[in-house]
């Protein structure tokens, strides 16, 4: 899967957990930018990810994600 | 040496003057000294333990770094934070764990008691995620003896927050150039906003507040109400005063605070509150404790969410001592969570499907939160005994309300303050909430800037002679005890 074929998938995820159809996501979106995204919302988001891509993330690799490219980048290096 | 006396304001300029003066190579040492003056201030035992536990975490942090193998990293990371966490819990709830502790304490030392010092908990944590942000890669590892110490020990922080994360604190910090005049100002503006809230509000209501709580038998439903109502905004302006302060003394030193308020109650939920409310403390336990509980517990699906709110908000009640009072208010706020977060999806498509709702939301959302807020800072308030005692009479049962207190009766005399001091309270909790409300706002500031220094000015020495107008006997800062 390449890094422009994970971002329809991951917005898709993002306008499920956020319960917004209108979402729209960037590179740069932030936790800042989505309503709602607070630390409850980012591990329900990050188990939503983890189903829709099959792959597992550890504690580390959630602290490091600063924004929605952190993100796509975590995914693709996962599903290689 | 609080924040309020006058030996610290001494303490202050004299600080202030050698740091301006010293060479800028030497100005970290000058702040580093000046932190550890002030903590020895209060507790020269407790120095010492400050600085040994800098200096294991300075060794530790450094362990980390060296070992090449994850699982070591690992190891070094759980060995280091469990010896902090044993230290917080042998200081804080050595009340709890008193008999066998303090019994064998006894036999050694007759006479001494184990008493937390002052600050330890604000500490810990910044040193607990100091080492987790170098397991973590999240921080690099302090080469600097000096840099580190002064992170954990820096005096505006060290009483009452707030809890800086290392990075941030590292970033500012770093090469500790001098804040020009404009930033000097600003720090100043805040002391002076700082200790408006805490004088002029929180110790007028902290009258009000005394009575209702220490006797609640001898006041009715509406002044009990009442009292609960003063403690929420006492709280509220005592804790972000203390934390005005802080900021305002960090910034005339070059380095910025982390915010620890932002209009908390205008939240619309619960969850909302707690990230507006101590937000330093909230953030550190979200990312310290809430979210490898939550990644750990997530195959466990909504039982595991609701677990890890749980834990997380008993630890944000425990966290301020040792008490049942305490424990309730976090098992309070963690089921109030739960209920909301649970119930949010659902409360949402309600309202998308009736629009007109959406503006009664608008208006209802603050509200309930406030008072689900107003009823959980009752159990923060008194003992566990107590909350019940003061909860069962607010709510009017005839059977539990004393004989001869009717439950409507609303007496200013037995309240301690009159209906114009009230009055003026009020208008003073307006006041602070629209400076808080416009200072987040850029056009606002740009607005306050711009006008004329006189203005400035006047208003400046108006909230002086407020304050000094105000002093009556100054209670100590409700976080300071934490």
């Amino acid at each position: 899967m390449t890094e422009a074929e994970i971002f329809p998938k991951l917005t898709a995820v993002f306008r499920d957990v956020f319960d917004n159809p209108q979402l729209d996501c960037s590179d740069s979106t932030t936790a800042q930018d989505v309503e709602n995204w607070d630390s409850i919302t980012h591990v329900t988001l990050v188990v939503a990810v983890e189903k829709a891509f099959g792959v597992s993330f550890t504690v580390k690799d959630i602290r490091g994600l600063a924004n929605v490219g952190d993100f796509r980048r975590l995914i693709a290096k996962r599903v290689k | 040496m609080s924040f309020l006396s006058a030996e610290f304001g001494i303490f202050l300029a004299l600080g202030l003057l050698i740091f301006y003066l010293s060479p800028s190579q030497w100005r970290p040492r000058v702040l580093l000294g000046w932190s550890y003056a002030f903590y020895a201030s209060w507790s020269p035992a407790g120095t010492v333990l400050l600085l040994f536990i800098t200096l294991s975490v300075y060794l530790t942090a450094r362990w980390i770094q060296g070992r090449s193998a994850e699982s070591a990293k690992f190891a070094v990371t759980t060995a280091g934070v469990a010896s902090l966490l044993v230290v917080l819990i042998v200081f804080k709830f050595n009340a709890w764990l008193s008999s066998p502790f303090q019994a064998l304490l006894g036999d050694i030392a007759p006479g001494i008691r184990v008493i937390a010092p002052l600050g330890l908990s604000y500490y810990l944590f910044k040193a607990m995620g100091y080492l987790l942000d170098v397991y973590w890669e999240k921080v690099a590892v302090q080469r600097s003896f000096v840099s580190l110490a002064l992170y954990i020990s820096f005096f505006p922080q060290i009483v009452s927050g707030p809890i800086q994360r290392a990075g941030d604190f590292f970033d500012r910090f770093d090469g500790l150039k001098r804040p020009d005049s404009a930033e000097f100002v600003v720090g100043l503006r805040r002391i002076l906003f700082g200790f408006a809230k805490k004088v002029v509000i929180a110790d007028r209501l902290a009258v009000l507040v005394a009575n209702t709580h220490s006797n609640p038998s001898r006041f009715s439903s509406v002044e009990l109400l009442l009292g609960a109502y003063c403690y929420s905004f006492q709280l509220y302006a005592d804790f972000s005063g203390v934390t005005d302060i802080a900021i305002g003394l960090g910034l005339l030193f070059g380095v910025r605070g982390p915010e620890n308020f932002n209009l908390p109650y205008f939240a619309r939920n619960v969850q909302e509150f707690w990230r507006r409310w101590h937000m330093s403390l909230t953030s550190w336990l979200s990312d310290y404790l809430f979210l490898p509980l939550r990644m750990s517990l997530r195959r466990l699906g909504t039982f595991g969410l609701a677990l890890a709110i749980l834990v997380n908000m008993l630890a944000v009640g425990l966290w301020h001592g040792p008490t049942w009072a305490y424990a309730a208010f976090g098992a309070i706020n963690g089921i109030f969570m739960i209920v909301s977060v649970l119930t949010l999806k659902r409360r949402n498509a309600v309202f998308q499907t009736h629009p007109w709702l959406a503006s009664v939301r608008r208006w209802t959302g603050p509200l309930v939160t406030f008072h689900l807020m107003v009823f959980a800072q009752i159990f923060f308030s008194v003992s566990l005994g107590s909350a019940f005692t003061y909860v069962g009479r607010i709510v009017p049962f005839p059977a539990v309300l004393h004989a001869g207190v009717p439950m409507l009766r609303l007496s200013w005399p037995l309240l301690g303050i009159s209906v114009w001091t009230f009055a003026a309270l009020c208008a003073g909790l307006v006041t602070m909430e629209a400076i808080h409300w416009g200072s987040q706002h850029a056009c606002w500031r740009a607005r306050f800037m711009s006008a004329p220094r006189y203005v400035r000015w006047g208003l400046y020495y108006a909230s002086i002679l407020i304050i000094l107008l105000s002093v009556r006997t100054t209670v100590s800062f409700i976080y300071a005890q934490f």
